[in-house]
């Protein structure tokens, strides 16, 4: 038998104070350019245009910006993405069929060369934006009522927070390295809350196991024994889900985008089930002691 | 015990053959090769294969997505008559409001006019009294006007030849069109967003147009510029334009020689490739970028956004003499240039507001070659027949016009305009100056479908070529199959054989979900790629779940088959409580996600489902017939 985890019995609850605050300062920042750097938001959710195209000869981004530029089409996100292909951002503003075909014109470029083109209007940018908000916002409310019922309020608490940690974390990558949020982003969002969610309820199911197995324990101690006998799962689950995302970083593209905010999210996940979620239920049911247990 | 076992492995033989069934088709379909494919084309027999095979999104097959919607302001526009200052006041006021607070128009719309004095019954006729009662025919007008705009796209698409394209309707006043597959996107383009409005119109006279060239030279040149959109005219855009002049400026003095544009015919040829040089710019900064094509207003492509740009400036649309507007050739014209070169030019015409003629009075529509001896001798044409109707006032407006142009304007673009040379009495009227036979087609596809009952505009384009669609497919497969062997090394690694069993739950899990897929008539994604690799590792979580138990209570003491009993048992807790929570996430998704995120959810939603079969119920079968069967005393995990 192969043990990465033996039989631990780490004090959890006591270290959950400091790394609580870690997760603070981590959040701290990521407000901070949050307000000040903001999102890279994508072409889903400010509208704008995206090209990718392959030219038939080589050309520098440089050359196709300059290009561009005489051509009035200004302020482009230019990427290279293969051999001769290129993505070309064009944001919001200069919407319409007249920049396309300005587009095409000006770098000389054949419909069967632009192997994507995405066009979004400014109102749909802004309904794809509250879409993805409604979804999470919805995501967390079910999330919540689900485990109040399976299992008790406070832990909803616990479940919220922990869940609220792992997006905050996530956006904290997002808004410092500048990566971009599309659609595909929100899906991410998702399948981490998703992810963390599946860690944390298996902690807190055998939290309910053990309520009942050690009734004469404390209930940070039983908080402790749940976490430290889940712990081997917690890490050989989200091992398998790493091995997963980081083939999927493999994928260029949006999937990477992906991808990273997966690894950065499950990372976060496995770290807020073990320090976020457990205690944040020990802490409310140490204030209202009668509503506990 | 042993006979319920039997029955659970005949449970899992039922659905293993009817996954293989469902997966049978998608199989075979994409084992064909094209002469078989073909084949069965003819036979009529491929449907049965395609309604049955896996669907591909857009983005693994190429296609595009277009999202309409009725402009309304166009619309407004477009039934009012009379349509005094204050009316277009108070309509550009209501585009520019909603644009800028992306509010919807009709509201704008609505308020602006109930805080006015505007009585909209001098607009419009036949839609009651109120302004109430008027604004709610507009908007039943626009509604019944998407209706009428899904027919005439399908007819058109029908008649391109599109296999399976899927109109909808979206919301009140959207349309959402995706074509799968389909080769020439520029096309398709075209021929689903042409409004197919089509009218002749007489030009305007070439001194009056003259004379507006010269007041915005004027307007532009007397401290005005900063009113000219100042984005456009910044610092690196200016240094951009002088230094492409200083390495080309050939004809800086023939073009300051020249005093206007109807006269510059000899040294037009001579700037190929010089946008404009800065000393003539900072002169007459409009008519600089025209030049002289056939004694027409020439634009070189390059000039065409810049050209727009002065047109679209408020202060030079005060000066376009108010019964007239300015139209853009649909094509470019190629000019040899004095040295051999060549130039792309579009043409600039200066026409009147009002259409001399609609094309709703035309009957019949074909594509067909010009007949020898005509001036489009060999070139593709469009012919066109009209009803008395139309004839008759077809015939007062060529008799009354003789000498002057008409254009041919299709969608606000101009695709020809012949000067009247005899009155034309029997109504049949062409249009020339498509480049291809392909483009007269799609034209005379259009015209022959109907004009769009309501001008509509794009909002939202997504186009993915077939060849890109391709590439998603084989990276999505290669970085699957990557994951599905990473993460099943690692089982076997650290669980042995039980990682084996779970191994063999995953790959059922695989099969079963695309089953499920091809079974319901899902369409996958890349999105959808991307959430397939994902329930890789959520369905060896249940089994990492499970093993884990299995061992705590190994480690207890507890018999090899005591200890799978109550592993599973305790397991199922945690397991069902954590995939009920994802599967409504991926509900979640499902109901308020578009495109990319919908495909993601659905196949999450599926595997999700199947792995709580294949990791809790399969490997349970196998565990029970091992211990049965050979009565194990140790259990490798």
């Amino acid at each position: 038998m192969i043990r990465i985890i033996k039989k631990t019995d780490f004090p959890f609850i006591n270290f959950s104070k400091t790394a609580i605050t870690i997760s603070l300062i981590i959040i701290a920042i990521g407000m901070v350019s949050l307000i000040f750097r903001g999102l890279n938001f994508g072409i889903d959710f400010t509208g704008g245009t995206l090209f990718q195209m392959k030219f038939d000869q080589p050309r520098t981004i440089e050359d196709i910006r300059a290009v561009l530029t005489t051509a009035n089409i200004e302020n482009c996100i230019i990427q290279k993405s293969g051999e001769n292909e290129y993505i070309i951002r064009v944001p919001q503003g200069e919407y319409g069929s007249n920049l396309v075909e300005a587009v095409k014109t000006s770098l000389n470029i054949k419909d069967q060369n632009i192997s994507r083109l995405e066009q979004v209007g400014p109102k749909i940018g802004k309904e794809l934006r509250g879409a993805a908000l409604l979804a999470i916002f919805f995501s967390f409310i079910v999330m919540g009522v689900y485990i109040a019922i399976r299992f008790q309020f406070q832990y909803a608490i616990g479940v919220i927070l922990s869940l609220l940690h792992d997006v905050l974390i996530t956006l904290t990558v997002f808004t410092v390295f500048q990566l971009e949020v599309s659609l595909t982003t929100i899906a991410a969002f998702l399948t981490i809350i998703g992810y963390s969610l599946n860690d944390t309820i298996v902690v807190f199911d055998r939290v309910r196991e053990n309520l009942k197995l050690h009734r004469n324990e404390a209930y940070e101690r039983i908080m402790d024994i749940s976490i430290n006998e889940t712990l081997s799962r917690t890490i050989i689950t989200d091992l398998t889900v790493f091995f997963v995302v980081l083939c999927l970083l493999l994928v260029p593209g949006e999937v990477r985008i992906f991808a990273i905010a997966m690894t950065v999210g499950s990372i976060a996940g496995t770290y807020s089930t073990i320090y976020i979620a457990g205690p944040v239920v020990v802490f409310w049911a140490r204030r209202f002691k009668r509503s506990a247990k | 015990m042993f006979k319920k076992n039997v029955v659970r492995f005949i449970i899992i033989g039922l659905i293993l053959v009817l996954a293989g069934y469902a997966l049978f088709w998608t199989i075979a379909y994409h084992s064909f090769s094209d002469q078989k494919l073909e084949d069965l084309r003819t036979k009529g027999t491929l449907d049965k294969y395609e309604s049955r095979i896996i669907r591909l999104g857009l983005d693994l097959q190429g296609g595009m997505h277009i999202v309409m919607e009725v402009d309304m302001p166009k619309l407004i526009e477009t039934l009012a008559s009379n349509k005094t200052p204050q009316f277009m006041d108070i309509l550009n006021e209501a585009t520019a409001e909603a644009a800028a607070n992306e509010e919807d128009f009709f509201d704008v719309y609505r308020r602006k006019v109930n805080n006015s004095d505007l009585k909209l019954v001098r607009h419009f006729n036949g839609l009651g009294f109120k302004n109430e009662d008027i604004l709610n025919g507009l908007e039943a007008e626009a509604k019944d006007a998407v209706s009428r705009a899904m027919e005439v796209i399908r007819n058109r698409v029908d008649q391109f030849g599109v296999s399976e394209p899927s109109i909808q309707k979206a919301g009140k006043y959207r349309i959402i069109v995706e074509l799968a597959g389909i080769q020439d996107i520029g096309r398709a383009r075209e021929l689903i967003q042409s409004t197919a409005l089509l009218e002749f119109i007489l030009l305007k006279d070439a001194a009056v147009t003259q004379q507006f060239i010269s007041a915005v030279d004027n307007y532009l040149k007397t401290g005005q510029q900063t009113d000219l959109a100042p984005e456009t005219r910044d610092e690196a855009d200016s240094t951009v334009a002088l230094k492409e002049s200083k390495d080309k400026a050939i004809s800086v003095n023939e073009l300051l020689g020249e005093t206007g544009v109807e006269t510059g015919l000899e040294s037009e040829g001579a700037d190929t490739g010089l946008v404009v040089d800065e000393e003539i710019y900072k002169e007459r900064p409009f008519s600089s970028l025209l030049r002289n094509v056939d004694n027409q207003i020439g634009v070189p492509e390059r000039n065409v956004y810049a050209v727009k740009k002065i047109l679209e400036n408020p202060g030079v649309k005060k000066l376009i003499p108010f019964d007239s507007k300015f139209l853009w050739s649909a094509n470019a014209e190629r000019r040899t240039v004095q040295d051999g070169a060549t130039e792309s030019f579009y043409i600039l015409y200066h026409v009147n507001n009002e259409p001399g003629l609609l094309g709703k009075y035309v009957t019949k529509a074909s594509a067909s070659l010009g007949g020898s001896g005509s001036q489009s001798s060999g070139q593709p044409i469009v012919n066109m027949s009209m009803n008395s109707e139309g004839a008759q006032i077809f015939a007062k407006l060529t008799g009354a016009n003789i000498g002057k142009q008409l254009a041919v304007v299709l969608d606000d673009k101009v695709w020809t305009a012949p000067f009247i040379r005899v009155k034309i009495p029997d109504g049949s009227a062409y249009i020339e100056g498509m480049q291809d036979m392909n483009e007269a087609k799609d034209i005379a596809i259009v015209l022959r479908a109907g004009a769009l009952p309501a001008p509509v505009k794009t909002i939202e384009e997504r186009t993915v070529g077939p060849s890109l669609g391709k590439d998603s497919i084989d990276v999505g497969i290669r970085v699957g199959v990557l994951a599905l062997l990473v993460v099943m090394a690692f089982m076997f690694f650290y669980y042995r054989r039980s990682g084996l069993l779970a191994d063999m739950a995953l790959i059922l899990n695989m099969i079963f979900t695309m089953a499920i897929m091809a079974m319901l008539r899902a369409t996958l994604t890349l999105p959808g790629i991307a959430g397939l690799v994902l329930t890789i590792g959520m369905a060896v979580d249940a089994n990492v779940l499970i093993f884990e138990r299995i061992r705590e209570e190994l480690e207890r003491g507890k018999t090899v088959s005591a200890a799978i009993s109550t592993g599973y048992a305790r397991a199922l807790s945690a397991i069902l409580d954590s995939n009920i929570t994802t599967l409504l996430t991926a509900l979640i998704l499902m109901q308020t996600g578009t495109g990319p995120v919908k495909g993601f959810a659905i196949t999450l939603f599926w595997g999700i489902v199947s792995s709580m079969f294949t990791a809790i119920f399969v490997t349970r079968t196998f565990y029970n017939w091992r211990v049965e069967r050979h009565a194990i005393k140790t259990l490798s995990i």
